[in-house]
């Protein structure tokens, strides 16, 4: 089999690592040090917009790159997407709940200040849900399957016909809720709300977040692969002896 | 083309044949509908609910039927032995198909009495029942494409453990549950009606067809090994 | 765009301050976790968020660790065997 090196380019994958994490502290600074405008309700919590609302674009791309990768893997057979595809949709996890709890948090202060509403129920919010029970569903799957080659066919189907269901899902949910999000029901647009000059941490703040996926995505990877050539070595040990 | 068809219509056959014999399926979908029903019957007492509420119960029994009664479709091939048969002489679009028009059937004659049993415990007024009918096929539609890809997924992989069907369901089955609450809505309340539900009506016919697009095109990939 | 313009933020306070005018001010004085939250114009909230995915990040980072140090210690124990074990 070969080796980690052919298949991650470490050379590549160290390089993004140390720009990913210079260009997220340049976030972090610029996110508390630049001057919003005062806004009525949001004040401060507006700099939330540099965190909580690029935990979804990493979501959405996490999503992208294990349903990707799941195809290929139908078509190739190749277990490393299986393993791609696997671990994509775990990262993906880690950034759905991260993006779930922040906006619990934002919102149960800022919005809902004096009540005791912590669930929105709102589209976006219901959207992230739904697909971390999808990708729980996904991981319950795979253990229940034991022939490996089997489990990563039939997780494959699984996540590819959850991903075509995904348009329909953000489409019928705002639909039926209200939300606080902006550009929904009765909500000023994202761009009559975010002033031009937080657009300059906002952007590079997506950027550097999808980033970080790819980091630990690329890095938990390498750790799957690295367990893929110890199983490997110990059934060609277990040959050998026999 | 032929070849498939009667593929696809020999598989419909035996399955509805073995079914009208033994009635396991439809025992069991009519009898959990129905349990389930007079729980929430006597859960909620006699209080009137929002129509709302009416669908979401009515639609949230069906799903849970389905669940429960439609994934045994491929368990009892591997059971009986005759999953090799039918790998060896049909197209995996064709199985798919035959099952899927049995479910789909199955799903139906559900349709009919749980709705029967739902006007009467719960004490709904349907004003527009038409739309109901047409509401309950194309969920049915949907219901049975999904349920019918995700049972062979299972059976074929998982040898069938009991409660993963409804892990791996409702989640992917959302989007339809919500248009098909909504248009039920629509059904139940006079002031509503086809105009409001026509957005639902068409995201059920989209959902259905995407499901089935899927489900047709993955089944290959589970089907054969 | 220019450059003031972008800088200018006190300037335009008032467009966006409107927005929100008619959501509803709770009108009790905050009490318990909500009075630190509503401190310095809720920047704690910002802070709790920051924190959360983080810390959130962190425990990540920290589990992919455990499971490489398993890996590198079982790779440890076998490598002498697997210098003898294998033929070539």
């Amino acid at each position: 089999m070969a080796e980690t090196a052919d298949i991650v380019n470490l050379r590549r994958y160290r390089l993004i690592r140390n720009a990913v994490f210079v260009w997220l502290t340049l976030v972090v600074l610029g996110a508390f040090l630049l001057r919003i405008p005062r806004i009525h309700i949001l004040e401060h919590t507006a700099r939330n917009l540099y965190f909580h609302v690029p935990m979804w674009f990493t979501l959405m791309a996490a999503a992208l790159v294990s349903a990707y990768h799941s195809l290929r893997y139908l078509q190739s057979g190749d277990p490393v997407r299986d393993l791609r595809a696997r671990e994509a949709a775990r990262v993906g996890i880690v950034f759905g709940l991260l993006g779930l709890a922040t906006g619990i948090v934002w919102s149960r202060f800022t919005w809902y200040l004096g009540t005791s509403l912590w669930w929105n129920f709102d589209p976006k919010q219901s959207f992230v849900l739904i697909q971390l029970l999808i990708y729980g569903a996904y991981f319950v799957l795979r253990s229940a399957v034991e022939d490996p080659e089997k489990r990563g066919r039939v997780a494959a189907v699984y996540n590819l016909f959850a991903f075509v269901t995904m348009p329909f899902l953000l489409y019928v949910l705002p639909r039926q809720m209200e939300s606080l999000h902006p550009g929904a029901e009765g909500n000023p647009a994202f761009s009559d709300i975010t002033h031009p000059i937080m657009r300059l941490v906002f952007y590079p703040a997506v950027i550097g977040f999808i980033g970080l996926f790819w980091v630990l995505y690329t890095q938990r990877v390498r750790l799957a692969l690295l367990e893929r050539r110890l199983e490997m070595r110990k059934a060609t040990m277990l040959e050998a002896k026999s | 083309m032929k070849a498939w068809l009667r593929g696809f219509w020999a598989v419909f056959e035996k399955d509805i044949k073995l079914e009208l014999r033994a009635r396991y399926a439809i025992n069991m979908l009519l009898l959990f509908a129905l349990g389930a029903l007079v729980v929430m019957a006597f859960a909620v007492g006699p209080t009137p609910l929002s129509a709302r509420v009416q669908a979401a119960l009515l639609w949230t029994v069906l799903l849970f039927a389905a669940a429960v009664g439609l994934g045994r479709a491929f368990i009892s091939e591997e059971e009986r032995g005759t999953m090799l048969l039918l790998q060896l002489n049909l197209r995996p679009g064709a199985v798919y198909a035959g099952k899927l028009l049995v479910n789909f059937a199955l799903l139906l004659a559900l349709n009919l009495v749980a709705v029967g049993a739902f006007a009467v415990l719960l004490r709904v007024q349907v004003a527009w029942p038409g739309l109901l009918a047409l509401t309950l096929v194309l969920g049915s539609i949907g219901l049975a494409g999904a349920t019918t890809l995700l049972s062979a997924l299972i059976a074929r992989a998982a040898g069938g453990r009991g409660a993963l069907l409804p892990v791996l369901l409702f989640p992917v089955l959302v989007p339809l549950l919500l248009s098909a609450v909504e248009a039920t809505r629509s059904a139940l309340l006079v002031a509503e009606g086809w105009a409001a539900a026509t957005d639902e009506l068409l995201t059920l016919v989209g959902f259905g067809g995407a499901v089935i697009t899927a489900a047709v095109l993955l089944f290959d990939y589970i089907w054969l090994d | 765009m220019k450059l003031q313009a972008l800088t200018d933020t006190a300037g335009i306070a008032t467009p966006y301050d409107t927005i929100w005018a008619t959501a509803a001010v709770p009108t009790k004085p905050p009490q318990g976790i909500e009075r630190i939250m509503l401190a310095e114009d809720k920047l704690y909230v910002v802070l709790a968020v920051v924190l959360i995915i983080w810390f959130g990040l962190i425990l990540f980072i920290f589990r992919t660790d455990r499971k490489l140090d398993r890996l590198e210690r079982t790779l440890q124990e076998r490598l002498p065997e697997a210098n003898t074990g294998l033929s070539s």
